[in-house]
């Protein structure tokens, strides 16, 4: 059976820029979180845009389900099973709450399920529901990524690929968007993960990969990448991971 | 005070036909970042075609109105695929559109001259030069058939927008582009739908013009700074924001021309565009929930 995602020696870059990734690779375990850390400009963002569709792959491949993404369109790859929620996540700030949903399921080929899927999700987080009237806009930090992560939902999606969830969030709220990214793991939806917040999204990961110079350093079961004394000296901070 | 409710009503008659003429360039600006300085120059090309139909064949403007649009509305989709697709990823973009709209808008200009001289021309059905009498106010028919048929299309936009698939499309293209491509919206259609709306909705504005002004291929001019500055004032991509800036200044425009002379009349608009961008650059509603 093949891989469900495969990264190998990926190469890619914005517009005629200079090539940000540079030999990136990477393999997922269905059905867990991964996390992908590094410092910045290490190409994390980039390998998820790469993955999407949004940038060129210009050397090497990505291949889903063994069947490569090259020159598909970031529709053509939502429609295959792979969701990205960028790091702005692409809500439409003066569109409700339920118009924000029912655009999640806009490449959805059966129309009449939209509706319910919707209603399941409502059903699920009881916030979007209470607030489906209200502009995307207005809504704190935390319901707009909780929005953003349950609209993928929508397309029942095998993949989902967050980058930075956590960005301008409480602690406290960032780690219910874990919880909730641990919950869409249990069910089967595989989690690729960019965090700045390099510990905390470890912690919370199955797997880790680190990402410099547009290569991937090493990937590992989270707790072993938390643990090298190399990878803590210079991409935790140096400190012990607790 | 008769005064002062015939002006009211004059003023919000006028408001009515700009509101049409100025949420096309809306929309347009709203999806694509395009100022098309071109509008009014196809305005008038749709005022013409209304013109023709009616003196040739006969045709009453309201009725050539859907023919004007669906004709505009596919030179509309022409012009995209030549003009601006193309553009579309250049970095200059925005730059690139002002130079080019204004280039299209001498194109038409100068195409429109050439075809049909610069003569004024006004259509003239028999509603145009009609009047409803309340006591001693009066209603002009012409320039309220155009209002209330102004007031329905866009009734019709906002509700296609709100409620439609392919209107909830556009709305996303408009607030974020990259999400809407990201959640399989085909952006580049919804670009060249929303410029042959924008564009039919021109046409559309143009049947109504030929018979409330007198038009010639040059007049396009004197209409751009009064649309831009009705976008503007609503807040640029606002459709309902145009609509209301479009009644406001038409009934200050209205009431200046009553009371201070018909000559200052048009320097209102300019007045208020000058005074948008210095106090609130972002429109009276560039921040409340738009209608489109």
């Amino acid at each position: 059976m093949p891989e469900l995602l495969d990264v190998s020696s990926l190469t890619a870059g914005y517009g005629d820029g200079p090539a940000i990734l540079d030999g990136a690779h990477l393999t997922v375990q269905p059905g867990k979180v991964h996390c992908i850390i590094g410092p910045n400009g290490a190409g994390k963002s980039t390998l998820l845009k790469a993955i999407c569709g949004m940038l060129k792959i210009r050397k090497g491949d990505v291949k889903f389900k063994g069947e490569s993404l090259k020159g598909l369109r970031p529709d053509q790859i939502l429609r295959k099973g792979i969701c990205f929620v960028p790091q702005e996540r692409a809500l439409f700030p003066k569109m409700t709450v339920r118009e924000n949903l029912r655009m999640g399921g806009y490449s959805l080929a059966d129309k009449s399920g939209l509706e319910r899927a919707i209603d399941e999700i409502e059903e699920r987080f009881p916030i979007l529901r209470e607030r489906r009237d209200q502009h995307a806009g207005t809504m704190s930090g935390g319901q707009q990524q909780t929005l953003a992560m349950a609209r993928t939902l929508i397309v029942k999606p095998d993949i989902v690929m967050l980058d930075e969830p956590s960005l301008g969030l409480a602690p406290k709220i960032v780690q219910e968007m874990f919880d909730i990214m641990k919950v869409m793991a249990s069910e089967g939806i595989t989690i690729l993960l960019v965090e700045q917040n390099a510990l905390m999204g470890l912690k919370n990961a199955d797997w880790g990969v680190v990402l410099d110079l547009g290569r991937t350093l090493f990937e590992g079961p989270a707790a072993e990448v938390m643990a090298d004394p190399r990878i803590q000296e210079l991409y935790l901070g140096g400190k012990k991971a607790a | 005070m008769e005064q002062i409710i015939q002006t009211l009503i004059l003023g919000l008659a006028l408001g009515g036909v700009f509101a049409l003429m100025g949420s096309g360039l809306s929309l347009v600006f709203g999806v694509m970042r395009i100022v098309n300085l071109a509008h009014p120059s196809l305005i008038i090309a749709g005022a013409y075609a209304t013109y023709w139909a009616f003196k040739l064949w006969g045709i009453d403007p309201l009725v050539m109105l859907p023919v004007a649009a669906i004709i505009l509305a596919a030179i509309g989709v022409l012009l995209y695929k030549l003009v601006f697709e193309r553009e579309a990823r250049s970095a200059k973009y925005s730059e690139m559109t002002v130079l080019l709209t204004f280039a299209t808008a001498m194109i038409v200009e100068g195409a429109l001259g050439g075809m049909f001289t610069n003569t004024q021309r006004v259509t003239s059905p028999s509603y145009a030069t009609d009047a409803i009498f309340i006591g001693n106010i009066f209603i002009p028919t012409g320039q309220l058939y155009a209002g209330i048929v102004s007031l329905l299309i866009i009734s019709a936009l906002a509700l296609f927008l709100k409620y439609s698939r392919f209107g909830n499309a556009i709305r996303a293209t408009t607030q974020n582009r990259e999400a809407a491509e990201l959640l399989g919206v085909n952006v580049n259609l919804v670009c060249i739908m929303s410029f042959a709306i924008g564009i039919g909705l021109a046409g559309a504005a143009g049947s109504l013009v030929s018979f409330v002004f007198s038009f010639f291929p040059a007049k396009h001019w004197e209409w751009v700074a009064v649309l831009m500055s009705l976008v503007v004032l609503g807040g640029m991509g606002s459709i309902l924001g145009t609509v209301i800036a479009s009644f406001m200044l038409c009934v200050v425009a209205a009431f200046v021309g009553a009371y201070v002379g018909a000559t200052w009349s048009t320097m209102t608009f300019f007045l208020a565009l000058f005074l948008i961008l210095l106090i609130r650059p972002q429109g009276l509603f560039g921040e409340k929930p738009e209608l489109a």
